[in-house]
């Protein structure tokens, strides 16, 4: 008998010890799901689940704050993903902290990454919606790996040659250390207005004067019967409006620039940084300066030929010296 | 009321007729018929000896007696009471007046002494107290003279021990009939003796009805009120010891000689 | 067997049951095999750790070892060894305790005590064998897993609660479920095919050595047959 009672006594720890193992074992895994304690449900929406199953773990700034619950498809764009979380955390969640997928270590489960936003905003309430990041999804990852690497030896090729440049260019040295160059050039481009507005009153009184001489008005129209000379005048008019027009192209193109450099200057980053940080920027501004001058040649080229036209020299004349009347 | 008391109250019931009574009895495995129309009846405080050869069916005949076996056909009364008609339960309460002597013992080997005597009466434990149970266990363990060996497992006595606590086994709940399955087999012969006379001497103390299998002439002529010889299945002769001896049956004879 | 079976499930309801035999079988079947199969479970914890650990570093993910140990172990290899150690300890026991007590008709002893010998010798070994065999396995896993835990530190070095930190980080209850429901199929195989075969052993001594071997024989291949069955139910549920 005396046996026997050792051996009952045997078999309840046996039997104890083998129930104690499995039910701590249940509770640390349920506790590791958050099955036990109290718990609340946020939603999240993505576009890719990027492999997450329930289960998952959810991080709230790396710190472990609960699981994937529920995965659910909503429609062809959308899925919806249901985050069991621990109840000890909501006091730090905000309805517009954002959600993240991400992975645990490069070979290791997917994972949910809830990150703190910046800015205010009111608690999450339960099984309230929060607002997603698309993730990094490994694909993705290697992919703009690869197209970053390609970008970055572009870039550090572009930039050496930009930065030789940049020593070797004194000029380009003394726009950027002078901010007044700015104001010159938007002088320049007022200036340049004037002239084109002038272009076109000219180009309105040659038009005048042509009408008249074509009706034979005077001695002078009888003189321009002559073909020769009418093939002249028209040659000389169709160069006068291809002028202003490339001068009307020369001065949007300097507009844009200088409101380029207006908006560097205004948010605060230096001239020269906005100029080295965007090669377009000072391409461009070559270019509108080439243009400049190359329109403003031609126009005074054009002019020069209108005043040596023996016809227009008297208009010309009469201009000059209404000119000095007035002053 | 001492268990003993206790037991026979229940038996009073019948005391009339006879406590066996065995009719048209068939029994087959497969095509062998075993047993064929066997009837035999035995009375109250008689004991019949079933002389047979091996294989004619002796142990089919008394395991039919018992219940551990269903008969084709024919019918048993044991105590007046048809073992056909009876369910489980009535079967288990039948049984308890019936000891049974197994050939091989049939000893427990996982438990002791004590618990293989307990063993029949664990129907019977929660009406009794731990101290009456010992005691009673003791007294019958007493009769077969071996109290000593109570807290010993079977494997650590003697094959002649173990047919007394067998014996004692089959004693434990008092029966009114017991059947003795070849008592004296592989015994030597001064513990078969033993046996045997081990065996009158129960039957006179507890009154008891037996039904016993045996080839050991010298059990059988110590024991036998009453000889059957079974033969083909049927009763082929029945009569005392000296009737049977003086027979010139062939069949007989050969028992005898 | 079927009819060994169904004649088991209805005899495991009905009334009057074998208390005191079914607690002793819980000791012998399941208190017994405890060492047999910590040790084994230890060991088998303790090599699949020092062999797994040579390909991780291979791939350069050593610190999932634990991850690795755990869920071989609780998924797999501590229920089915725990199950084979079992079945060749009990099936092989029941089947020649049975079996001898068959031959030696003690069986029909039973019977003829008023003692239902089906209730009181199978049903409660086919019952202690299932309820015993899961908590066996429990324990086997969590010596298993103590076994790796050495392993880990023969080479590296990891601390107690991290190990198992990162144990109970990869097990979830989809793994620890199904394996510990399987096991109750595994003991209730063990305990049913022993029973069955000592039960109904033949007559005479070869029948005994017969009953234990053909029980060892059949309920290994059985252990592996629901196997088979769970991984499939567990992978229609959905459960990996």
């Amino acid at each position: 008998m005396k046996k026997n009672t050792n051996n009952d006594i045997k078999l309840g720890i046996f039997i104890s010890a083998g129930l104690l193992v499995l039910i701590i074992s249940l509770y640390v895994i349920g506790s590791k799901q958050n099955f036990f304690g109290s718990n609340f449900y946020v939603r999240a929406r993505f576009a890719n689940a990027g492999g997450l199953v329930p289960g998952n773990n959810v991080l709230y700034s790396g710190i472990q704050a609960g699981t994937v619950s529920d995965i659910e498809i909503i429609d062809d764009t959308t899925i919806e993903v249901t985050l069991l979380l621990n109840k000890k955390i909501k006091p730090y969640i905000y309805s517009n902290s954002l959600v993240s997928i991400g992975n645990d270590g490069l070979m290791g489960n997917k994972i949910i990454n809830i990150t703190p936003n910046s800015t205010p905003a009111s608690h999450i309430e339960d099984n309230g919606l929060l607002m997603t990041q698309s993730g990094s999804n490994m694909d993705q990852m290697m992919q703009t790996l690869s197209y970053t690497n390609e970008n970055a030896m572009a870039i550090t090729s572009e930039l050496k040659e930009t930065t030789t440049r940049i020593n070797n260019d004194n000029t380009l040295w003394t726009i950027l250390d002078d901010t007044m160059v700015a104001k010159d050039l938007i002088a320049s481009v007022a200036n340049l207005r004037a002239s084109t507005a002038r272009i076109n009153e000219m180009t309105t009184t040659l038009d005048l004067i042509l009408k008249d001489i074509h009706q034979g008005k005077g001695t002078i129209g009888t003189l321009l019967t002559d073909d020769d000379i009418a093939n002249d005048i028209q040659q000389a008019v169709q160069d006068i409006d291809r002028v202003a027009v490339s001068a009307e192209v020369a001065i949007r193109t300097l507009d844009s620039t200088v409101q380029q450099l207006r908006t560097g200057m205004t948010t605060g980053g230096s001239m020269a940084h906005t100029v080295i940080g965007d090669t377009a920027a000072a391409n461009s501004l070559k270019r509108s300066l080439q243009h400049i001058e190359k329109g403003t040649d031609r126009f005074s080229e054009s002019m020069e030929a209108l005043q040596h036209n023996f016809l227009l020299r008297r208009y010309f004349k009469r201009k000059a010296r209404n000119e000095k009347g007035k002053e | 009321m001492s268990i003993t008391e206790r037991y026979r109250l229940a038996q009073m019931v019948h005391t009339d007729g006879p406590v066996i009574k065995v009719s048209n009895l068939k029994k087959g495995f497969g095509t062998r018929v075993v047993l064929d129309d066997l009837s035999v009846e035995l009375s109250r405080g008689e004991s019949m000896v079933v002389l047979g050869r091996s294989g004619s069916g002796k142990s089919v005949f008394i395991k039919c007696i018992i219940g551990l076996l269903k008969p084709d056909a024919g019918s048993i009364h044991v105590l007046g009471q048809d073992l056909a008609a009876l369910d489980h339960d009535q079967t288990d309460q039948l049984r308890s007046h019936i000891g049974f002597l197994f050939q091989s013992n049939a000893l427990y080997d996982s438990m002791t002494i004590r618990e293989n005597l307990e063993f029949p009466m664990r129907r019977h434990r929660n009406t009794l107290v731990r101290e009456q149970l010992d005691e009673h266990i003791i007294k019958t363990l007493t009769n077969v003279g071996l109290a000593h060996t109570a807290d010993m497992m079977p494997a650590e006595l003697s094959g002649g021990m173990q047919k007394r606590i067998a014996l004692a086994r089959a004693l434990v709940l008092n029966p009114e009939i017991i059947l003795y399955d070849e008592p004296t087999s592989g015994l030597d012969p001064i513990t078969s003796k033993e046996i045997s006379s081990l065996m009158t001497g129960i039957q006179e103390q507890y009154n008891t009805s037996s039904i016993i299998i045996s080839h050991d002439m010298s059990c059988v002529k110590r024991t036998a009120d009453r000889i059957m010889v079974l033969l083909g299945g049927k009763c082929y002769a029945m009569g005392t010891w000296a009737e049977l001896a003086r027979s010139n049956d062939d069949n007989i004879k050969q028992f005898f000689e | 067997m079927t009819r060994f079976i169904g004649r088991y499930l209805r005899e495991l309801v009905n009334p009057r049951y074998e208390v005191r035999a079914f607690i002793h079988q819980c000791y012998t079947i399941g208190y017994s095999s405890l060492a047999l199969i910590g040790t084994t479970g230890f060991i088998m914890g303790l090599v699949l750790t020092m062999q797994l650990r040579p390909s991780l570093i291979a791939y350069g993910v050593v610190s999932q070892l634990p991850v690795m140990v755990s869920l071989a172990i609780v998924r797999e290899i501590g229920p089915v060894i725990s199950a084979l150690i079992f079945a060749g300890k009990i099936s092989s026991s029941i089947g020649a305790e049975l079996g001898s007590m068959r031959v030696t008709e003690q069986i029909d002893a039973m019977e003829v005590s008023g003692t239902n010998p089906f209730k009181f010798l199978v049903v409660s070994r086919v019952l202690a064998a299932t309820l015993m065999l899961p908590l066996l396995t429990i324990l086997s896993d969590a010596i298993a897993l103590y076994g790796s835990y050495l392993g880990v530190n023969i080479k590296g070095h990891t601390s107690l609660q991290l190990f198992f930190s990162d144990v109970f980080d990869a097990l979830h209850y989809g793994d620890v479920m199904p394996a510990l429901i399987k096991t109750f199929f595994f003991g209730a195989a063990v305990g049913l095919i022993g029973c069955y075969k000592g039960y109904n052993s033949s007559k005479g001594t070869a029948g005994v050595g017969l009953a234990a071997n053909s029980a060892v024989v059949a309920s290994s291949l059985a252990i592996f047959i629901i196997d088979l069955l769970a991984v499939q139910i567990t992978d229609l549920l959905g459960l990996n």
